[in-house]
């Protein structure tokens, strides 16, 4: 082991107290002009006290920040000037045309070209290549930006918006082996990015096993001898949502194992419970990592054959 | 007319866990004075469990009979007329899983949070050890087969995160951010060798100790306008292991013995580290076209220093190794999309990638080597190539078909020898199409069919020869594989609705051998339904049912050769799952709610002989699960502002795992869990809230 992680700690620290020194002395942005809407929010709240009183509590609602809707049109921001006409006629879904972003007539496309409109930027760069976005998935359809808590940005409430869609992974979730997603402790955004990204399966970082080493960089690597599958992708042997088999493994040993070995002298062995010896013990306890024990590779430098099969 | 967003409902279970009943619902309503400033909430209160339990707790520290405290606070502040903004937020702080984040930030200035989190993780099976030194790196292991006191396996993570963020002149922002995460304590582990003593096999419990700090470091700049977005910066992670190896002193040292077979001691991961340079962007060219990039270069190493020839002694290191693995990966990525509507009717979307793995590792001769390894190591690189293309069309009456095309190549490098037959590259092409309707006020949904296939380059041989090449890897083999999917979200009142949703999806995987072994076809079914019922502005409920089965069908040959047992595997995982959820208010004073959730989860094995060589091929029993849960609460408004919440869980694991139930570590270590474990929760609280 080295002696000097400390040390770079302390360097990467130093690194970012003085990026940080230069960055707060920059002044900060001008805001963007208002454009010198009337804001129509005491009439839109005659009828909407539920919505008005939502925005106001929320970013949106600052008026100190220059950005926001608040000092924009205040509901004509998103809503759209149509929102004037809606209240003159007295209301109703879509009255005046106004845009409702729970009016199902009001295309995916169109809704979210509202929010992106201020929030194109950071992770919401792919937005438009992401799966969500090609599924007719809009922001709305997950946030609440009325509401005073929004699920979809609480790790504890999160899955409830995620598995309104992706009923298989709730019920992976409930499995025996599963991450602590039901605490709240990992929410679905601790891996995947719902805006979309460069990589697959729109995860937080730019493949499978970038996206787990930010929890279990133990894993990475590289070793002395590696098991190729850990390499190229954990997901080859794991699935994250749950499995009934411990460590998240798709399938108990040696049936996961025997999808890619054969037997040079044991690995087709039988499944099963009754032999207690050898390599016989292939199914109970840690089935075939009962032996093989360094499974995501060793860093052993000695020279026998033990280390080669991931046993020390 | 007036709309209430509490009221709104959503296709899934209201509550999630016995924590979720401490966290949002006290956010969810709130009962202050004035409806444009934030307002804030606390609460703390006792909660008992009546039993101790390694499922229920396992993760939220609640895995023990006896009282704890409940406290939590999400308190918000505003300045609006500078825009300051102030949280702080508690979440289980009379827990082990507690969490706590403070926030500050001058909106659309700067801002900063501290975030504190701890996790846990009981292991879910009691270890009765004679096994010492747990979650040291020295432990001693008892010579002969001894029983040993119940031990409580424990994990906890520790993470701090920093955050910073400054918005800068020129549409430029800057964000940071630094997570130290301490993990410790002890996991199950384990060494083993050939032969059996004393009818147990010769395996003996060597606990893998816990204390590694993993950290993370990340700043960016971004610019952003109107039509260009970009974002770019370093990411950087590392990771320090405290312990170097499992160093054993005792055990069986007729088993565990000799230059070959001592395995002691055994190697724990090393430090390592990564550095990554990147940029991205978007820039939206016309209103309907826009185009994404992302460019990254990473840098991962692997310097630890080896375990030393004393250490490793009585096996030996080959001359002159190295003092480290001198582990270097280097990641290229590049990225780039564009998507168009160039008629209104007509969208496109079109996305190229390229990511080289490029392991650089410097190649030495660690050992003699064998018939299936040369004795060096063997750096992996992989180089992938992927690319989507796809097409829509508005249809009458607000349908919309899609066509596309994704295509993924991946070429990998292999070394001289091999213990499995390998394949440089795997090409897959998938073809989708799917009719969707989502521009409907009543029936809305989807159908898609997805066929690709996987292909690629010869199989390289396994050494020796003569004793493989008949097995295909899962991941590498040809494969062939269809997928359906439908769903159909019907509102049928402005009350009632229904969601229904079904997949399908078959694999058939080619076999390299004429004995067929290997993986052969791999199925998965998921069908469920949810039904959400506003019964009146005061009572909502929901419903859900779900069947969700997985299929793995393969073949296996006992020993090398082909003239064995050939035997089949059909291993199948379903489960039926329910969830139903009624929240109420039925006075403005009270609010009550419940959820019940249930899951019946099933594992097969379905062995049999299906040729070869004659034998028997006993069946392997079912595994049973079944997990039910019960949550109720009620909330008693004292005043306006505040009140009593109780709380009632009652949770109930139920399992015929057979993993551990007959198996004895040569030195007496057995791990056992209830197979039937029922919990009760109750909880009460006290609120308030203010702004």
């Amino acid at each position: 082991m080295r002696a000097t992680p400390r040390f770079e700690l302390l360097r990467a620290l130093g690194m970012l107290g003085a990026a940080l020194l230069f960055v707060a002395g920059a002044p900060a942005a001008l805001a963007q002009p208002a454009p010198g809407k009337a804001s129509p929010e005491e009439t839109c709240k005659v009828c909407h006290v539920d919505y008005f009183s939502g925005y106001a509590r929320s970013k949106h609602g600052t008026k100190a920040d220059l950005r926001t809707p608040a000092n924009n049109g205040g509901c004509l921001a998103c809503h759209g000037d149509a929102a004037l006409e809606h209240a003159a006629k007295g209301g109703g879904r879509g009255v005046g045309g106004v845009l409702g972003f729970n009016d199902k007539k009001v295309p995916a496309q169109a809704k979210s070209e509202v929010c992106l409109s201020c929030h194109q930027g950071g992770k919401r760069i792919h937005w438009q290549m992401s799966a969500h976005a090609a599924g007719d998935v809009t922001c709305s359809s997950c946030h609440q930006v009325h509401a005073a808590h929004d699920k979809a940005r609480d790790k504890l409430t999160q899955t409830e918006v995620c598995f309104t869609c992706h009923k298989d992974k709730r019920a992976e979730a409930n499995r025996p082996s599963r991450h602590p997603i039901r605490e709240g402790k990992v929410a679905c955004s601790d891996c995947h990015n719902p805006h979309g990204g460069a990589g697959e399966k729109m995860l937080v970082r730019d493949n499978v096993n970038d996206t787990c080493y930010t929890c279990h960089m133990e894993k990475r690597g590289p070793f002395v001898r590696t098991h190729q599958p850990v390499q190229e992708n954990c997901a080859i042997c794991h699935n994250p949502h749950g499995t009934t088999t411990a460590n998240l493994l798709r399938q108990r040993a040696p049936f996961l194992c025997q999808q890619c070995h054969e037997a040079s002298s044991h690995q087709g062995n039988i499944a099963t419970l009754s032999v207690i010896s050898s390599t016989g013990a292939n199914t109970i306890a840690r089935g075939c990592l009962n032996c093989h024990t360094q499974i995501h590779g060793t860093n052993n430098p000695s020279s026998v054959g033990n280390q080669r099969t991931f046993r020390r | 007319m007036k709309r209430d967003t509490r009221h709104a409902y959503r296709f899934t279970a209201m509550a999630a866990s016995v924590l979720a009943a401490f966290g949002s619902a006290y956010a969810a309503e709130d009962e202050v004075a004035d409806p444009t400033k934030p307002s804030s909430s606390v609460h703390f209160g006792l909660g008992y469990v009546d039993s101790d339990n390694s499922r229920f707790g396992q993760y939220s520290g609640l895995n023990e009979k006896g009282g704890y405290g409940l406290l939590g606070a999400d308190v918000v502040m505003r300045d609006d007329a500078t825009g300051r903004w102030l949280r702080f937020k508690g979440r289980d702080l009379g827990l082990d899983s507690r969490e706590l984040r403070f926030d500050h930030q001058v909106q659309g200035n700067w801002g900063y949070y501290i975030d504190f989190s701890q996790m846990p993780r009981f292991e879910p099976f009691t270890v009765n050890t004679a096994v010492t030194g747990i979650g040291s790196s020295n432990i001693t292991i008892p010579t002969t087969t001894t029983a040993g006191p119940a031990t409580q396996l424990k994990m906890e993570r520790e993470r701090l995160t920093l955050g910073f963020d400054k918005k800068l002149a020129g549409n430029w922002n800057f964000k940071a951010t630094f997570r130290n995460e301490e993990k410790e304590g002890a996991r199950i582990f384990g060494r083993g060798t050939t032969g059996s003593t004393g009818g147990l096999g010769n395996f003996e419990f060597t606990p893998e100790p816990i204390d590694s700090t993993t950290r993370q470091l990340e700043a960016t700049f971004g610019y952003t306008n109107e039509r260009l977005q970009l974002s770019g910066g370093y990411y950087g992670t590392f990771y320090d292991n405290k312990n170097k190896a499992v160093f054993i002193t005792g055990g069986n040292t007729t088993v565990f013995t000799g230059a070959s077979n001592t395995i002691n001691p055994i190697a724990l991961p090393p430090d390592n580290e990564s550095h990554q340079l990147h940029v991205s962007g978007g820039y939206s060219l016309t209103p309907t076209t826009r185009g994404t990039f992302k460019l990254a270069y990473a840098r991962a190493t692997q310097e630890d220093n080896f375990l030393t020839a004393a250490e490793l002694a009585p096996t030996a290191v080959a001359a002159g190794v190295p003092a480290h693995l001198g582990g270097r990966v280097d990641t290229t990525l590049a990225q780039m999309g564009l998507s168009a509507r160039p008629m209104p009717k007509l969208s496109v979307r079109a996305n190229l990638r390229y990511e080289d793995r490029d392991d650089k590792t410097p190649l030495f001769k660690y050992g003699a080597g064998g018939t299936t390894w040369d004795g060096n190591n063997e750096p992996r690189s992989i180089r992938t190539t992927s690319g989507k293309l796809d097409a829509s069309y508005m249809l009458p009456m607000a349908f919309r078909l899609t066509g596309g095309i994704d295509y993924d190549e991946k070429k990998r490098n292999t070394s001289p020898l091999r213990v499995v037959t390998f394949r440089e590259t795997t090409e897959e092409t998938a073809y989708r199409v799917e009719v969707r309707r989502s521009v409907a006020e009543t029936v809305t949904g989807a159908l898609a069919y997805i066929h690709s296939d996987r292909e690629g380059s010869p199989f390289i041989v396994t050494t020796p020869a003569a004793s493989g090449n008949r097995v295909a890897p899962i991941h590498l083999a040809d494969r062939a594989r269809d997928q359906v999917r439908l769903t159909i979200n019907w509102q049928a009142t402005e009350q009632f609705s229904l969601q229904f949703r079904a997949d399908q999806a078959r694999d058939d995987y080619d076999q390299i051998h004429v004995l067929g072994i290997g993986p052969r076809e791999g199925r998965a079914r998921n069908v469920s339904v949810d039904a959400g019922l506003t019964l009146s502005e005061q009572w909502q409920a929901t419903a859900w049912v779900s069947h969700n089965e997985t299929e793995q069908d393969q073949w296996q040959h006992v020993g090398p050769g082909t003239a064995g047992l050939v035997w089949a595997a059909a291993l199948k995982n379903s489960g039926d799952s329910l969830g139903l959820g009624l929240r109420g208010k039925p006075f403005s004073w009270l609010q009550v709610g419940g959820d019940l959730s249930y899951s019946d989860i099933k594992d097969e094995y379905g062995q049999q002989r299906v040729g070869g060589a004659a034998g028997v091929v006993a069946p392997l029993p079912d595994i049973n699960t079944r997990l039910t849960r019960l949550q109720i609460f009620g909330k008693y408004a004292i005043r306006k502002n505040s009140g009593v919440r109780l709380d009632y869980v009652y949770d109930r694991f139920e399992t015929d795992d057979w993993t551990w139930t007959s198996f004895t570590f040569l030195d007496g270590t057995t791990l056992t869990q209830e197979p039937v474990q029922k919990v009760n929760f109750i909880g009460v609280s006290y609120y308030y809230q203010f702004q």
